[in-house]
């Protein structure tokens, strides 16, 4: 039986493992902010990456093109059944939106909670080690993306922004499993508010959590952002309610919520600029006071 | 010029892993399953083997770094798991005959380990809460599937190429 170290390997091994675990312990400890090197290998790795991401979701549009273009004699027939229902609405939308308009400037009211500046960013990795879910898009600080921005798809919310580089950021889904993600949300039309608060992967469907207990939710209504967590903007469309039941504790009510926009697949989203922006449950919420005060 | 080649390659599977991930997870019916790219380290086993270990510690330290700052955020832990995993690499090819076969189940019985090495580390620091079982028929297997499709395509190729390397290298010596 050979001998598999030498003593100075054994004492080379040992600092190295020494280094290691100091490191890893050390970046455990602040994981919201990078620090410069780490913003530099970001950015630099982020650059080279761009380049393998985008041919390859070029690619992956080409062939999803020709999936559709098999398809197109069927959703035509679909889509000019709805298109004459589609027409009214928007006049009825364009009418409601003049006079929401014209009611604001009575009022006198200047920030609304609803008005956010899109950024078009590309996803350029997801996590490969897919432990976290946690994705890279192409724009960051220089783009004015800020840390806890949302992050959305033209089908709903799909995360928010939780580190920035100069030209990175790194957006967590809501599919995540950490515990500090929180979404102040409200079922759309409705006063009742919440916060989602989990997700449940044996279902892949989002937990929204303390809503009290006196407002009535059902199944099938639409759940929006409140924009009262003080960076999303109101309005981005979440899910939609499938289950509702009370909470370990019987005091509250919890709603399981399908989410509306797909995790998986993700190529191109939008970063919602909020123009007021206060603190609030979408930053990093440490306290479970701040919760309360979404709701 | 096949010098060069060798660590342009780690480079080019280093960047390809992460677009091969957007495409994780994948839904089969009800069912969710997570498939992680494991590229990087099969090259790194293929350079443990045929060529240095003293290169595959340098390239699993360098490649290992620069995973954990772009991607994961914790520092050090693909940095120590890689080399680790070449160093097990060149234990267990001292005691086997290097057919190109068994070199690819090694790298697949790597993957295992390293794929259980991670997964104890994420349950250890909290990233994930799923069990065990959920583990191995939610990602392990399909990993290894997917990962033995790649070992399969590209391992005879990682070898002759490898090679080629080897003999220019001794043609220097000489």
């Amino acid at each position: 039986m050979p001998r598999f170290f030498s003593n100075k390997r054994l004492i080379l091994l040992l600092v190295g493992v020494i280094i290691l675990v100091a490191l890893i312990s050390f970046s455990l400890k602040d994981r919201q902010n990078a620090s410069l090197p780490e913003q530099v290998v970001k950015d630099v790795v982020g650059f080279g990456q761009s380049l393998f991401s985008k041919p390859a979701l070029y690619i992956t549009n080409v062939i999803g093109n020709i999936d559709g273009i098999l398809n197109t004699y069927e959703e035509n027939k679909h889509l000019k059944v709805r298109l004459s229902e589609y027409a009214s609405g928007q006049a009825e939308l364009a009418d409601v939106k003049a006079e929401n308009e014209r009611l604001l400037e009575i009022v006198g009211k200047k920030d609304d909670l609803r008005v956010y500046d899109p950024v078009q960013a590309t996803v350029i990795s997801r996590n490969p080690d897919q432990w976290e879910e946690k994705i890279i898009i192409d724009k960051g600080e220089e783009h004015g993306i800020k840390k806890n921005m949302a992050v959305i798809t033209a089908n709903g919310l799909v995360g928010k922004v939780v580190l920035v580089t100069k030209f990175t950021s790194t957006v967590e889904l809501l599919s995540t499993e950490n515990r500090n993600f929180r979404v102040a949300a409200v079922v759309a039309g409705e006063k009742t508010y919440g916060l989602i608060e989990g997700y449940d992967r044996k279902r892949s469907e989002l937990i929204m959590k303390r809503i009290d207990s006196s407002f009535e939710v059902k199944v099938g209504q639409k759940v929006i952002t409140s924009g009262l967590g003080g960076i999303f903007p109101k309005g981005l469309l979440i899910g939609e309610v499938t289950e509702v039941s009370t909470d370990d504790y019987g005091l509250t009510k919890l709603a399981y919520i399908r989410p509306a926009a797909d995790f998986s697949l993700l190529d191109h989203v939008i970063i919602a600029k909020r123009s007021s922006i206060v603190e609030g449950t979408d930053g990093d919420g440490s306290a479970d006071t701040e919760g309360e005060d979404g709701s | 010029m096949i010098r060069s080649i060798i660590p342009l390659i780690a480079v080019l599977l280093f960047f390809l892993e992460p677009v091969f991930s957007l495409f994780s997870p994948v839904n089969i019916g009800n069912d969710s399953y997570t498939l992680v790219p494991r590229f990087v380290i099969v090259y790194l086993i293929f350079i443990a083997v045929y060529y240095s270990r003293k290169h595959a510690f340098i390239y699993g330290i360098v490649l290992g770094l620069l995973y954990d700052m772009y991607h994961i955020d914790i520092i050090g832990l693909y940095a120590f798991l890689y080399p680790l995993i070449c160093f097990i690499a060149t234990l267990i090819i001292r005691q086997i005959h290097r057919h190109i076969v068994t070199v690819m189940f090694l790298a697949l019985l790597l993957i295992i380990v390293l794929e259980v090495l991670s997964y104890f580390f994420a349950s250890l620091v909290s990233l994930t809460s799923i069990g065990l079982d959920e583990f191995i028929t939610g990602r392990l297997i399909p990993t290894i599937i997917a990962n033995s499709i790649f070992v399969g395509m590209f391992g005879w190729f990682f070898k002759t190429l490898i090679f080629k390397r080897v003999i220019e290298r001794q043609g220097e010596t000489l």
